[in-house]
């Protein structure tokens, strides 16, 4: 048994053990709610994921070279909103543009962040905490307290939430959601097939090794940067087709709840390890469990937050416990 | 030549103050008063009085990211014991008890399992704050007692209201227990190189304990002044207030990697930004440009020193070469 | 300031294992850091195939086919056996193909004669089994030179016989290697040349076959022979304060007995990796021993954290000052007072600056630490310096039993002599003195008594009167074994 696991790579047991609590929890509230498993509740949870899977996949690969990107929440309102207001002035852009727009506008701000802790060797957490209120404050100032509402919107990014993909039954593809999947199975593919993002890995898991290797570790931090940036620019574009309405506050909280999925899905939070399956799986269950207690009566909806803390909390020390006990496992061997 | 270095930033942050005031002073008569320059401390108090528990914890090498959760925490903790007819007085004690229990918890992970504070704090951050909001959910309480109100607001001592006396006390005390007694000794040699602490017989993880429940106290006491400053509590109570926080230790020259940093350094940034954001709003310039101006000046108070490092060594290398 | 090397002439010649041995400080490590483009040499040339070359970086090492393994591999934990050895690769195209990845892997692999899965992750490899992933990333990169620093220093028996199959393995497929090494008997069975360093300095170059141990020996050792008096007999000691019997630390060491009186020096010899810092470790209570006993003053006592080792009067002077010695951006009297703080505190624990101070005062003048005061970082400090300024905060303690681990390690020359005659004036005070210590001249004119470590084990211990620095590189490199065998 033992030896099972042993040959067992560490990170497939984690998914196992994710894709386990995923059931558990999905149970447990259907145990709870009535007509949990209706076509509503899971479109309504499809399509909150759909806009927080980007920011958790971008938070990822900046979380594998063993940094933190705080800033993605404000890089999402100014997605949101700056294109909002864009297309209020022009309607007629193509919508493949906007995305474009809202993937360089997002790459622009990750530029900034990435610049300043790979080249100028300012720790991720300060320099992200600093964007993090920079960003915000530039919309603040340009909105100079508009929002963005509907009717300034064109009609199709206003039909854009309900447009449907394919269909199974009563449950509908919505093609935000498929735009976020298509997201993922990019990336997944690209971190385990590309061999380009393997240095994302190598970077993080042993930076010095990595010197040795040849590798630009600058170049891969800065690059993991810009594409957080760029991904929380497509999730700004998602929450503006979502809400419609935006006010200067859009995306605030984002940082906090990708950090979580990112964590719970199994990224190492000190780098070199993690698999875009896991983040699927973290943000799905971070996020069927703000959904699920918004509906179960028991329990008020505030505790969203207090469950989120302590479930990062929970898999933060599941991993340094499971490390460890690998480790003593290995070292009683030798 | 390190003190030196460490004085020459100390006397930037001297000149940096000096100019600010007398720019507000030039741009405001009435600036110089006693009351404006308390009304000026009074605006931020409770992140300046947070900002001296965290200087210990940023010189130790550790991060509290929890602290603005906690000062909520412990404010709506207040306003619900208060609700429900608790003395005040009692509820004033439980409250800063509170404090001492979430410090502790932090402590628990950080210094026993050994996870870094910064994800420690950071969960912290949304889960004590996710407590505050299941206590409150989404009211108001108000209806204190007038004395609590008042130790928030009112002169307390000659023209000095409690809060600014808190600061005062604490700034003296904790600056002679950081850079005077042992403990703060030990505080400096766990964040140069905690291996080394360990290894000249320093319980590292003792120490750790006792900064995060001070820092942790400090919180519960500055979540309770502010409570008292606006007569009323909401779940959202002091957010983001970290952000200022840890900025005004930075800017005072206390390194992020630990080791470094001094009381009076903090001090002196604590001065420039409260100056800073007053000199601000004379000149108009909103409450949101201003929290930004803050954070490039954390940014730049990091990078700056780096960049200025990487050129002496380039020119080193090649005036060796 | 002494050249770290000079006047060193090499040649590595394909299909040709070069070994390159040398005491700690010989200049080995320089010599790679030159080599793979670390460090820039101040005078001389590298020529490869008969052109001068200027290596300026790993990269350019590595365009010139010069790898080296480190004594800590440079693996990547997180990924697979098989992505390490082709991490550096540049042309295998822009997507993975795992499945010939895995095959290459496992070819490379078995060209050197080992099994390995290759799709396992690196953290679960053992040091054995981390460098072959860095020798078979070496081969795929077609390296020409492969330098080999202390290879089988943490290896177990079996591993090393594996490690010397892989060496003939690269030498049979036209790789000249540079195996550097204190063990001598792997250097009789796998080097074609010798090349002995001493101090930085050059000393010879021989074709193996004609230099046997003892001439080697006495290479290495040579001028540090004459250099410090040996003891030759133990001095008179005082009563016994330390008993350790059977003391094991779970798949680390085990059963280590010994006894340590007053006065007394008693030196662990052995080579780098032969877990004698665990035993130090052990006693200090950082890694507490899983097994046996330890009486002192003839009570038996458990010692789990430092600061109980610190209460029974243990001092632990670590090898590493820069990792666990010192705290290098504090100033000296901060560093000299740590291990003792308690004694400067007065009323509310504040710290008695001018108690303190004079105290480091003492010692800088006591232990002649120069330095013109004592709030100077003790990162600006020689090394001989910080070693005396770490040497100042264990005295302070007073303590009763004094672990030294590489008293000496980086230290020159005229500083060491004073750490040795700070040494013996401390046994004559009654202190009693483990030395842990890699450098024989070392041990031989410090100890009373020695005992041998290896892989681990306590290979013996004997009196000074009986020891020999051949009987105890013998025992050290297992080379009796080797002996009594033939």
């Amino acid at each position: 048994m033992i030896q099972f696991f042993r040959r067992l790579h560490p990170q497939s047991l984690r998914i196992l053990a994710l894709a386990i609590v995923l059931l558990l929890t999905v149970l447990f509230f259907a145990s709870q709610i009535d007509g949990y498993f209706s076509p509503r509740m899971l479109n309504r949870i499809a399509t909150s994921v759909a806009v927080i899977l980007p920011i958790a996949i971008g938070q990822a690969m900046v979380v594998m070279t063993r940094n933190i990107d705080l800033s993605v929440g404000s890089v999402v309102g100014i997605a949101a909103y700056l294109i909002g207001d864009y297309l209020g002035t022009h309607p007629d852009v193509h919508p493949v543009m906007v995305v474009v727009i809202a993937l360089a506008l997002g790459a622009f701000c990750g530029a900034i962040n990435g610049a300043l802790v790979a080249y100028g060797r300012v720790p991720s957490i300060i320099v992200t905490l600093g964007t993090l209120a920079l960003f915000r404050t530039y919309l603040v100032e340009y909105s100079g307290a508009r929002s963005i509402t509907t009717a300034g919107l064109p009609q199709w990014l206003v039909d854009l939430p309900q447009a449907t993909v394919f269909s199974i039954g009563n449950f509908d593809m919505r093609l935000t959601v498929a735009m976020s999947l298509v997201a993922a199975i990019i990336f997944w593919v690209a971190l385990s097939r590309l061999r380009v993002a393997r240095k994302l890995y190598a970077v993080g898991s042993n930076p010095d090794a990595a010197v040795v290797a040849g590798i630009n570790s600058s170049l891969v931090v800065f690059m993991s940067f810009v594409l957080s940036g760029m991904l929380a620019g497509l999730a700004g574009f998602m929450f503006l087709a979502k809400f419609g309405n935006i006010t200067v506050v859009a995306g605030l909280g984002f940082e906090l709840k990708s950090v979580a999925a990112v964590v719970v899905g199994g990224v190492n939070i000190f780098g070199g390890s993690g698999s875009i399956l896991g983040v699927v799986l973290g943000t799905v269950l971070v996020d069927t469990i703000d959904n699920s207690l918004t509906r179960w009566a028991i329990v008020s909806e505030f505790w969203r937050e207090a469950l989120l803390g302590m479930l990062i909390m929970i898999a933060v020390a599941t991993d340094t416990f499971m490390t460890r006990s690998f480790g003593r496992m290995k070292g009683k061997s030798e | 030549m390190m003190l030196a270095r460490l004085k020459s930033w100390e006397g930037l942050l001297l000149i940096i103050l000096i100019i600010t005031v007398l720019a507000n002073a030039a741009l405001a008569p009435q600036f110089l008063t006693l009351q404006n320059q308390i009304n000026l401390f009074q605006l931020s108090i409770e992140k300046i009085i947070v900002a001296l528990a965290m200087t210990l914890i940023i010189i130790n090498a550790e991060i509290d990211l929890s602290v603005a959760s906690i000062m909520g925490l412990a404010a709506c903790t207040f306003g619900i014991l208060v609700e429900s007819g608790t003395p005040a007085g009692l509820a004033i004690i439980l409250c800063l008890m509170l404090g001492i229990v979430a410090g502790a918890f932090n402590a628990f992970w950080i210094a026993y399992v050994q996870i870094p504070s910064l994800v420690v704090t950071l969960a912290m951050l949304i889960m004590y704050r996710g407590i505050a909001r299941v206590l409150l959910e989404d009211r108001g309480i108000t209806g204190f007692p007038q004395w609590f109100g008042d130790l928030g607001q009112k002169a307390f001592l000659g023209p000095f209201p409690l809060g600014m006396i808190i600061f005062v006390v604490l700034l003296v005390v904790l600056g002679l227990v950081l850079h005077r007694t042992g403990f703060g000794r030990e505080v400096f040699v766990i964040g140069t190189n905690a291996e080394v602490a360990r290894f000249s017989g320093v319980r590292v993880a003792r120490v750790k304990t006792i900064l995060f429940i001070i820092s942790g106290v400090i919180s519960a006491l500055a979540g309770l002044l502010y409570a008292g400053r606006l007569a009323s509590v909401r779940g959202d109570a002091a957010t983001g207030f970290e952000l200022d926080i840890i900025t005004m230790v930075l800017l005072g020259g206390v390194s992020i990697f630990g080791g470094r940093g001094t009381i009076i350094g903090v001090l002196f940034s604590i001065l420039i930004v409260l100056n800073l954001r007053n000199g601000m709003a004379l000149v108009n310039v909103t409450g949101h440009i201003q929290t930004a101006v803050i954070g490039i000046l954390l940014i730049m108070s990091v990078l700056g020193p780096n960049l200025a490092e990487r050129m002496r060594s380039t020119g080193l290398a090649k005036a060796s070469a | 300031m002494t050249a770290a090397l000079s006047d060193m002439s090499l040649a590595v010649v394909p299909g040709e294992i070069h070994a390159v041995v040398g005491e700690n400080g010989a200049g080995k490590s320089t010599l790679i850091k030159i080599m793979t483009g670390v460090y820039q040499p101040d005078s001389g040339e590298i020529l490869n195939e008969g052109k001068a070359v200027t290596i300026r970086n790993t990269h350019g090492a590595q365009a010139l086919g010069i790898a080296a393994m480190y004594q800590e591999p440079m693996v990547f934990p997180d990924l697979d056996v098989a992505e390490n050895i082709f991490i550096s690769h540049r042309n295998l195209g822009t997507f993975m193909n795992w499945g010939k990845l895995y095959q290459s892997s496992d070819e490379l692999i078995s060209r050197l004669g080992v099994s390995l899965d290759v799709r396992r992750a690196a953290s679960g490899l053992t040091l054995a089994e981390q460098q072959t992933v860095e020798i078979a990333r070496a081969l795929s990169l077609n390296v020409k030179v492969l330098i080999m620093d202390e290879p089988t220093a943490s290896l177990s028996a079996h591993e090393v016989e594996r490690l010397l199959n892989i060496g003939k393995a690269l030498k049979a497929r036209g790789v000249a290697v540079l195996y550097i090494s204190h063990r001598l008997d792997e250097i009789f069975r796998i080097a074609d040349r010798v090349t002995v360093l001493r101090d930085g300095k050059h000393i010879s170059t021989k074709p193996i076959a004609e230099v046997n141990h003892d001439g080697l020996v006495k290479d290495m050792v040579g001028r540090a022979l004459d250099k410090f008096a040996t003891k030759t007999k133990a001095n008179e000691h005082g009563p016994l304060l330390l008993s350790v019997k059977n003391l094991s630390l779970d798949g680390v060491f085990r059963n280590v007995t010994f006894e340590l009186h007053k006065g007394e020096v008693l030196c662990f010899g052995g080579l780098v990796g032969s877990r004698r810092t665990d035993v130090g470790l052990a006693l200090f209570g950082i890694s507490p021993s899983t097994g046996g006993s330890i009486e002192l003053d003839g009570r038996q006592v458990v010692i789990s954290t430092p600061q109980q080792a610190m209460d029974y009067g243990i001092a632990y002077v670590s090898e590493d000052r820069r990792k666990l010695g010192l705290a290098m951006t504090m100033p000296i009297y901060a560093n000299a007072s740590l291990a003792s703080l308690k004694k400067f505190l007065r009323r509310f624990g504040f710290i008695d600056r001018a108690a303190e101070n004079a105290m480091a005062e003492q010692y800088r003048e006591r232990l002649s630490i120069r330095s013109p005061d004592v709030k100077i970082e003790v990162g600006k400090l020689s090394g001989g310096n910080q070693q005396k300024v770490m040497l100042a905060k264990w005295l302070e303690t007073k303590p009763r039993l004094l672990i030294f681990d590489e008293p000496t390690r980086g230290v020159d020359v005229g500083a060491k002599a004073e750490v040795h005659n700070i040494i013996r004036e401390l046994a004559k005070q009654g202190v009693a003195i483990l030395v842990i210590s890699s450098d024989l001249p070392e041990v031989m004119a410090l100890a009373d008594r020695v005992l041998v470590m290896r892989e681990g084990q306590q290979m013996g211990i004997f009196d000074i009167s009986d020891c020999s620095q051949e009987r105890v590189i013998a025992l050290a490199t297992g080379q009796d074994q080797v002996a009594s065998a033939a």
